[in-house]
């Protein structure tokens, strides 16, 4: 164990005394997140503001009477410049403006509109009809539309109805009221638990990833492996001390992700949202926050081990990350499994599986759901296989053949 | 004591490795039934040209590669069963063997002898007298990648040679090196001689065989030629130096291949 330990120290005080490898592995990362994430979010805001300030060019066909009034009163001119068009003019132009975004909206009501809505006496009876010309592409021709639908349309036809059936009222046959009773806690607990596993299983592998790969491929590739296994230094130590500071080295660098990203999430919020209230209050019991931390030590283990399996067995960085990349892959399609997964029942067994099982068991715990059985499951499986993983190592610094291509 | 009986290593090459040393055989043998024998108190030369098998020998004797066939021991104890009583007593020095570019010689030297069980008032001692006879002290801070050859190489013996070894074996030790810093190398390959360590070099310096060496061992294409002292060998070739010896054997045996 003392050979471990000593090996744990040196590679620890290798990565620590170099400045330009601390900014890099944890520094970087975490300017760059919060970096990115403020900046999709100034993006969204702009993007929104600009979709709320654009003035949309609206053409109206055989306007009826009172419509123009009704546009004035509820504002909608403010957000549109509306241009009236003459009955029988044709409007094959304007749609195309409409299709190529350079108009917003066209709207057609049937010749003799009020004519026809007052004829009506009984079922059968023609219903004359308004044509809404629009696009979905881009934002602002439907916006635009919804605006006039809520604003002056449903307004014209309350007043045309009023006028039809006197008192409205008469249509209302009971009122609904709505109290939302949800658990704060758990509808926080839905938000992270949908983004948190995903982000914290590659986020694990990422660190694990980039360190790995120098430190065992790398040392075999500089010929400085080789001088610690010319010491009586047992290999199952040697391996155990790689193992475990590229555990503590991954642990830090997750933690540096997690915590930015935890910091840049309202950042980006804020810029979208506005002012509005964030759904993020999530309480952790002392229990769950151990199990957390559990479910993430195994993860780091065998994301460890199965790095450092690959970077042994390669002969040279290159091959070890061209290697690594698929594993990046199948860990990134796990996690992501457990996003769209969400109301699918689990058996028992797949919390078993490593990986997938840990990220459905992240994502049970932050909705407090998890059992012990699932928990103990998710990281026996896990520690299981990467116990495997360092039998194989082991096995592989003992080989002449893997060490020294012999 | 070293003792290498009936050496044999087989190499399985992979089709990459077939296509780069030009052979259709997917096995080489690299040492073909070698037997050595190396005592105390003497430098012990290994000789022959690049590729004759005299690193893969030193390997299995290092307890790095293990013997196809045959067997090797060390002060005692065989390099297959008891690798870590070996590699207790021996120090084993290579090109491709390196220190970490990222720290510095005394960090080295520190981790190696603690990584080894030796307390740090006897590290600081061996230190001292280490690095005071190598010159190292004016450059012990320093990164090694930062370092000349000639620094690194001396770093890398005072390293290696951090647990007081019985056997010390050397790959080429002298490569690289400019003639002040060679010289400095052999004269303490002398001293440890004289201390009752046994050296083993390998070199294709004829010279610096003929001067340094008690006993020499030629290898060629991975058996050997001959063993004995420099006399003894002069005597069985009929040659004036060990050059001229050493292309007697080199004709006889790289013909019948």
């Amino acid at each position: 164990m003392k050979g471990a330990k000593i090996i744990i120290q040196k590679e620890l005080t290798r990565v620590f005394k170099d400045k330009k490898l601390v900014f890099s592995l944890f520094v970087l990362p975490a300017v760059m997140m919060i970096g990115i994430y403020s900046l999709i979010g100034f993006l969204i805001g702009n993007m929104e503001d600009d979709v709320e300030q654009h003035i949309s060019q609206v053409y109206v066909q055989n306007a009826p009477e009172g419509f123009d009034a009704l546009v004035k009163e509820s504002g909608y001119g403010e957000t549109a410049q509306i241009e009236y068009l003459e009955a029988g003019e044709d409007t094959a132009a304007i749609q195309d403006s409409i299709r190529d975004g350079d108009a917003e909206l066209l709207i057609v009501f049937e010749e003799d509109f009020l004519e026809k809505i007052a004829a009506y006496q009984s079922a059968g009876d023609a219903i004359p009809e308004v044509a809404i010309y629009y696009t979905t592409s881009g934002n602002y021709s439907t916006v635009a539309r919804d605006n006039l639908e809520a604003a002056v349309l449903s307004n014209y036809e309350k007043l045309r109805l009023g006028e039809r059936i006197g008192n409205l009222e008469q249509l209302t046959v009971f009122n609904r009221s709505y109290a939302d009773l949800v658990d704060e806690n758990k509808m926080g607990g839905e938000v992270l638990g949908m983004m948190l596993p995903y982000l914290i299983t590659f986020m694990l592998f990422v660190g694990a990833m980039s360190l790995g790969v120098d430190a065992i491929t790398g040392e075999k590739e500089r010929g400085t492996m080789a001088s610690m296994l010319l010491t009586p230094v047992k290999r199952q130590e040697i391996v155990l001390g790689k193992l475990v500071s590229l555990s503590i080295l991954s642990s830090i660098s997750a933690v540096v992700y997690a915590v930015s990203m935890i910091a840049a999430m309202p950042i980006m919020l804020k810029s979208v949202a506005g002012d509005a209230e964030l759904p993020f209050s999530i309480e952790f019991s002392a229990v769950q926050v151990i199990q957390l931390i559990v479910i993430m030590l195994a993860m780091v283990y065998l994301y460890v081990a199965l790095v450092s399996l690959v970077a042994v067995l390669a002969r040279t960085a290159k091959e070890a990350n061209t290697y690594v990349s698929p594993i990046y892959i199948i860990v990134l399609v796990a996690g992501m499994l457990t996003m769209y997964q969400g109301g699918i029942e689990k058996s028992l067994a797949s919390y078993a599986i490593p990986i997938y099982g840990n990220a459905i068991a992240i994502q049970n715990l932050l909705l407090g759901e998890l059992t012990l059985v699932q928990f103990g499951l998710s990281v026996g499986g896990t520690v299981l296989a990467a116990l495997i993983l360092t039998a194989c190592i082991t096995k592989a610094f003992n080989s002449e053949k893997v060490m020294f291509n012999a | 004591m070293i003792e290498v009986k009936n050496l044999t290593k087989i190499y399985k090459l992979n089709k990459k490795q077939m296509a780069e040393q030009k052979t259709k055989d997917s096995i080489k043998k690299a040492v073909d039934n070698v037997t050595l024998t190396a005592k105390e108190g003497e430098i012990y030369g290994l000789l022959g040209p690049n590729g004759a098998g005299k690193t893969t020998t030193l390997r299995c004797v290092a307890t790095l590669l293990k013997p196809t066939e045959g067997s090797v021991s060390v002060c005692g104890y065989d390099t297959v069963e008891q690798p870590d009583k070996v590699r207790e007593s021996i120090s084993f020095l290579t090109n491709e063997i390196k220190l970490d570019p990222q720290f510095s010689p005394k960090y080295m030297f520190n981790f190696f002898g603690r990584l080894r069980g030796i307390d740090q008032k006897t590290i600081d001692e061996r230190r001292e007298e280490l690095f005071d006879y190598f010159g190292i002290h004016a450059f012990e801070d320093k990164k090694i990648e930062e370092l000349s050859t000639g620094m690194k190489q001396k770093a890398a013996i005072a390293v290696s040679l951090v647990h007081d070894p019985k056997v010390v074996i050397f790959d080429e030790p002298t490569n690289g090196l400019d003639i002040v810093t060679a010289r400095g190398v052999t004269d303490y390959l002398k001293i440890l001689k004289e201390r009752g360590k046994l050296v083993i070099v390998s070199t294709h310096i004829m010279s610096e065989a003929e001067k340094l060496c008690d006993r020499i061992g030629i290898i060629i294409n991975g058996r050997k030629a001959a063993e004995g002292t420099l006399d003894e060998i002069l005597a069985q070739t009929g040659a004036s130096d060990l050059e001229d010896a050493f292309f007697e054997y080199y004709k006889q045996y790289h013909k019948e291949v």
